[in-house]
C-alpha cells in the first residue's frame, strides 16, 4: 500500500465521529495535563489506560497518543506564564518564555511555541509517514538475537541519558526488569516471585506501577515543600509573533524539529532531552548568546519545536518494531496489548487502518491543538490558578479510581501506594524511575528473546555478535556503557536533563 | 583501635544515605540471585525459568557494591539532610490516609471512603476553605462515580451505600 493511498484509508478512520471525539479529548486531557504542574503525560496516560477498553483499539489508541503530545504544546503555557513547567519537556521554555513574558511580550512567546510546535509536529508525522513504511520492512528480517540487542541497547541508552550515577540507573533497569518477569513462566508456566499471591500470577499491573512511580511519588515529593505559583497578571493579547520574531525564530524551528526528530527516534531518546540540546544548539549558534535567558524567541522556539517533533519521532520505533523508545511508548505499547494488538513490522499490513489512523488522527490532532492553544488560551490562564492544595487530593482521587478501575482489584490501590512510597525514597536516593518502567516493559520481551535465541544456538551466545544487527546493537551498547568513564563525555552526561 | 576521628568517620559513614541506598538493592539483589537459583536455572541450550533472574539478580549486586563503592569513596548526603526543612509530616499523613483508604475501599465504598479522604486531605493536610473543600469533595467524588458507572461502566465498589445505589 502506498503512502497516499495509506493516509486516505487513515483520515477515513480518523474522521469517524467517534474517533474524533477520542482524539479531542486526548489533545484536551494533553493540554491540560500539560498546563497543570504535578500531573504530566505518564501519568495521565495510565490513568487513562482502562478508559480505553470500553472504546475500540483505534479510538483508544488515537486518544492515548493525543495526551502525549497535547502534553507537549501545554507544557509551554504554564512555563511562560508561571515559571514552573507543565510538565518535563518544557523546563527549559521557562528561561525565555518567562522572561518575554515579563518583558510584556507572553502573547509572541505562546504564539510562537505553538506554531513551532504545529510546524514540528506536521514535519514529524511526514517523516513518520516516509520513514516507518521503510523500517517495517527492514524489521521483518529481525529475530530473537536482533530484538534482544535492540532492547539492551534501548536500556543502555536510556541509562546513559539519566541524570546522576549510571550504576544507579542501570541498577533501576535491572529492578524493572525482575518486576516485568513476576507471574507465571510464558514457557514453563511456573509462578516466578508471587509469593503464594493470586493477584500476582498475571503479574504486575503497569497502570498501578507508573500511577505509583509518576502520580503518588510526584505529589508526595511536591507535598514536601509549599508550591507556590505567581501567574502574570498582564492581559494576554497578540499571539500573533511579529515578522522579526519570525525572523528571529524561523531556523531555530527548523534546526529544533530536525534533531527532536532524530533525538525522538533514538532508544531511550525523548522530549526533554530533545529540548534541552535544541536550547543548547540555539545558544551556541545565535551571534548574541547573552540574550539567552533575558527573553530571546529562539530559546522558546527552537525547544517547543524539538520536544514536539521527538513526540512524533518516538512513534517510530514502537510502531515499526514494537519496541518503545522511552515510557510514554511503553505505555501506548500497553494500550496495544490491552486491545490484543502488537505493534511490529507486521501492524502495517495486518491492521493498516489501525496504522494509518493513528497517523491520520495525529494530523487532525496537531490542528485542533493550535486552536486550543492558541485563541482559547485565557481557559488554560484561569486553570492555572487552581490551586496546588485543591489540585493534589483531586489526582491522588483519580490515581486510586484509574488503578482500581485497570484490573478491578484493591491489591492493585496498595500496590500504587507502595510503588508510590518506592518512587518517593527514589527521587530522594537519586534514583531515576524512567529506567524501571522502560525495562519492566521490556522485560518479557527481553526475556523471551534471550531464552529462543540460546534456543536457537543450541546455548551459543555467538549467536548475537554473529548477526550484524544485533552486533551493532551489543557494539554501541557497550559504547553507552564506557562512555561515562570518558572525562569530557562524563562532563556533558552530567548537565543532562531528567528523563520521563 | 580507631581513635575519636575513627569514630567520627565511621558514624558519618553510617549516616551516609548513598550507602543506605547501596545496601538496600544488595540485599533485593541478593534475595534475586537466591530465588532465580531456586526457580531452576535449566542450561544455555535450554534455560530455565530462573535464569534471567539469576543473572539479572547477580547485576544488581554488581551494580549495587559499585553504588557502595562510590558511597565510602565520594561520601554523600545524610539521611536526616534529605528530610531537613520538609513537610514530611504531611507526606506520612498521606501515605498512612491512602492505605486506609485502600483497607476501607471494597467494604466501606467508594463514595464515603472518596468523600473522607478528600474532606481530611483539603481540611486538615493541606487546608483549603472549608465550603470550598466540601463542594470540591462532593462534586468530584459524585462526578466521577456517575460517570464511571454510567458512561464508561466501571463498577465501584458501593459498599454500605449498596442499597441505595443499586
Amino acid at each position: 500500500m502506498d503512502i497516499v493511498a495509506g493516509l486516505s484509508q487513515g483520515f477515513a478512520v480518523a474522521l469517524q465521529p467517534i474517533n474524533l471525539s477520542y482524539c479531542f479529548i486526548g489533545v484536551f486531557i494533553g493540554t491540560l495535563v500539560g498546563v497543570l504542574p504535578g500531573i504530566g503525560p505518564v501519568s495521565a496516560m495510565s490513568l487513562l489506560l482502562p478508559v480505553t477498553l470500553s472504546g475500540t483499539p483505534e479510538a483508544g489508541i488515537i486518544m492515548m497518543a493525543g495526551i502525549y503530545y497535547g502534553s507537549m504544546y501545554g507544557g509551554s503555557t504554564t512555563s511562560i506564564l508561571v515559571n514552573i513547567p507543565g510538565e518535563a519537556a518544557s523546563v527549559v521554555t521557562c528561561l525565555d518564555g518567562h522572561a518575554m513574558a515579563k518583558q510584556g511580550r507572553a502573547g509572541p512567546a505562546l504564539g510562537i511555541a505553538a506554531l513551532g510546535s504545529f510546524a514540528a509536529g506536521t514535519f514529524a508525522l511526514v517523516a513518520l509517514m516516509l520513514v516507518a513504511p521503510a523500517l517495517a520492512r527492514v524489521a521483518i528480517a529481525f529475530g530473537p538475537p536482533e530484538y534482544f540487542s535492540l532492547m539492551v541497547l534501548g536500556l543502555t541508552v536510556l541509562s546513559f541519558l539519566s541524570q546522576g550515577a549510571m550504576a544507579k540507573a542501570l541498577l533501576m533497569a535491572a529492578v524493572g526488569i525482575v518486576l516485568g518477569l513476576i507471574g507465571i513462566d510464558q514457557i514453563t508456566a511456573q509462578p516466578r516471585l508471587t509469593f503464594g499471591r493470586l493477584e500476582l500470577l498475571d503479574g504486575i499491573g503497569l497502570v498501578p506501577i507508573v500511577m505509583g512511580l509518576f502520580g503518588v511519588a510526584e505529589i508526595l515529593s511536591n507535598l514536601e515543600q509549599e508550591l507556590k505559583r505567581e501567574v502574570i497578571k498582564a492581559r494576554i493579547g497578540g499571539l500573533w509573533p511579529s515578522l522579526q520574531d519570525w525572523a528571529a525564530a524561523k531556523w531555530a524551528i527548523v534546526r529544533g524539529t530536525l534533531l527532536g526528530f532524530f533525538l525522538g527516534i533514538l532508544p531511550g531518546g525523548g522530549a526533554v532531552i530533545a529540548s534541552f540540546a535544541s536550547y543548547a544548539i540555539e545558544k551556541k549558534v545565535s551571534k548574541t548568546p547573552e540574550r539567552f535567558g533575558h527573553g530571546a524567541i529562539e530559546g522558546v522556539a527552537g525547544p517547543e519545536a524539538a520536544n514536539n517533533a521527538a513526540a512524533g519521532g518516538a512513534f517510530i520505533p514502537l510502531m515499526t518494531l514494537g519496541i518503545p523508545p522511552n515510557v510514554v511508548m511503553a505505555l501506548l505499547l500497553g494500550a496495544f496489548i490491552i486491545h490484543g494488538l502488537q505493534p511490529g513490522p507486521l501492524l502495517m499490513t495486518q491492521r493498516p487502518d489501525l496504522f494509518w489512523g493513528i497517523v491520520a488522527s495525529m494530523y487532525i490532532g496537531n490542528a485542533m491543538l493550535l486552536v486550543l492553544n492558541m485563541p482559547l488560551i485565557g481557559m488554560w490562564v484561569q486553570v492555572l490558578k487552581l490551586p496546588y492544595r485543591i489540585l493534589f487530593p483531586l489526582i491522588l482521587m483519580f490515581c486510586i479510581v484509574g488503578v482500581f478501575a485497570s484490573g478491578n482489584a484493591v491489591f492493585d490501590v496498595f500496590v500504587m501506594v507502595v510503588f508510590g512510597v518506592l518512587g518517593y525514597l527514589m527521587r530522594k536516593f537519586g534514583y531515576e524511575p524512567a529506567p524501571l518502567v522502560l525495562a519492566f516493559v521490556l522485560g518479557p520481551m527481553l526475556e523471551n528473546n534471550l531464552r529462543k535465541s540460546l534456543i536457537l544456538s543450541h546455548g551459543d551466545f555467538q549467536i548475537f555478535i554473529a548477526r550484524p544487527i544485533s552486533a551493532a546493537c551489543l557494539v554501541l551498547a557497550v559504547a553507552a556503557l564506557i562512555a561515562p568513564l570518558l572525562p569530557a563525555l562524563a562532563r556533558r552526561r552530567a548537565a543532562l536533563p531528567i528523563e520521563p | 583501635m580507631g581513635g575519636p576521628s575513627h569514630t567520627k568517620t565511621f558514624v558519618r559513614m553510617l549516616r551516609n544515605s548513598e550507602l543506605w541506598g547501596g545496601l538496600f538493592w544488595l540485599l533485593i539483589g541478593g534475595f534475586v540471585v537466591w530465588a532465580g537459583h531456586d526457580m531452576g536455572l535449566g542450561r544455555l541450550h535450554e534455560p530455565g525459568p530462573g535464569f534471567a533472574f539469576y543473572w539479572i539478580g547477580i547485576l544488581m549486586c554488581a551494580l549495587s557494591l559499585a553504588v557502595i563503592g562510590q558511597a565510602l569513596v565520594a561520601g554523600g548526603a545524610s539521611l536526616a539532610a534529605l528530610w531537613a526543612g520538609t513537610r514530611w509530616l504531611k507526606v506520612s499523613i498521606v501515605v498512612v490516609l491512602l492505605l486506609a483508604y485502600g483497607v476501607g475501599f471494597e467494604a466501606i465504598g467508594f463514595i464515603p471512603c472518596t468523600l473522607a479522604l478528600l474532606l481530611v486531605l483539603m481540611w486538615f493536610v493541606d487546608p483549603v476553605d472549608w465550603r470550598v473543600a466540601l463542594l470540591v469533595a462532593a462534586v468530584s467524588t459524585f462526578g466521577v462515580w456517575a460517570a464511571m458507572t454510567k458512561w464508561l461502566k466501571i463498577q465501584l465498589p458501593a459498599g454500605v451505600l449498596e442499597g441505595f445505589l443499586r
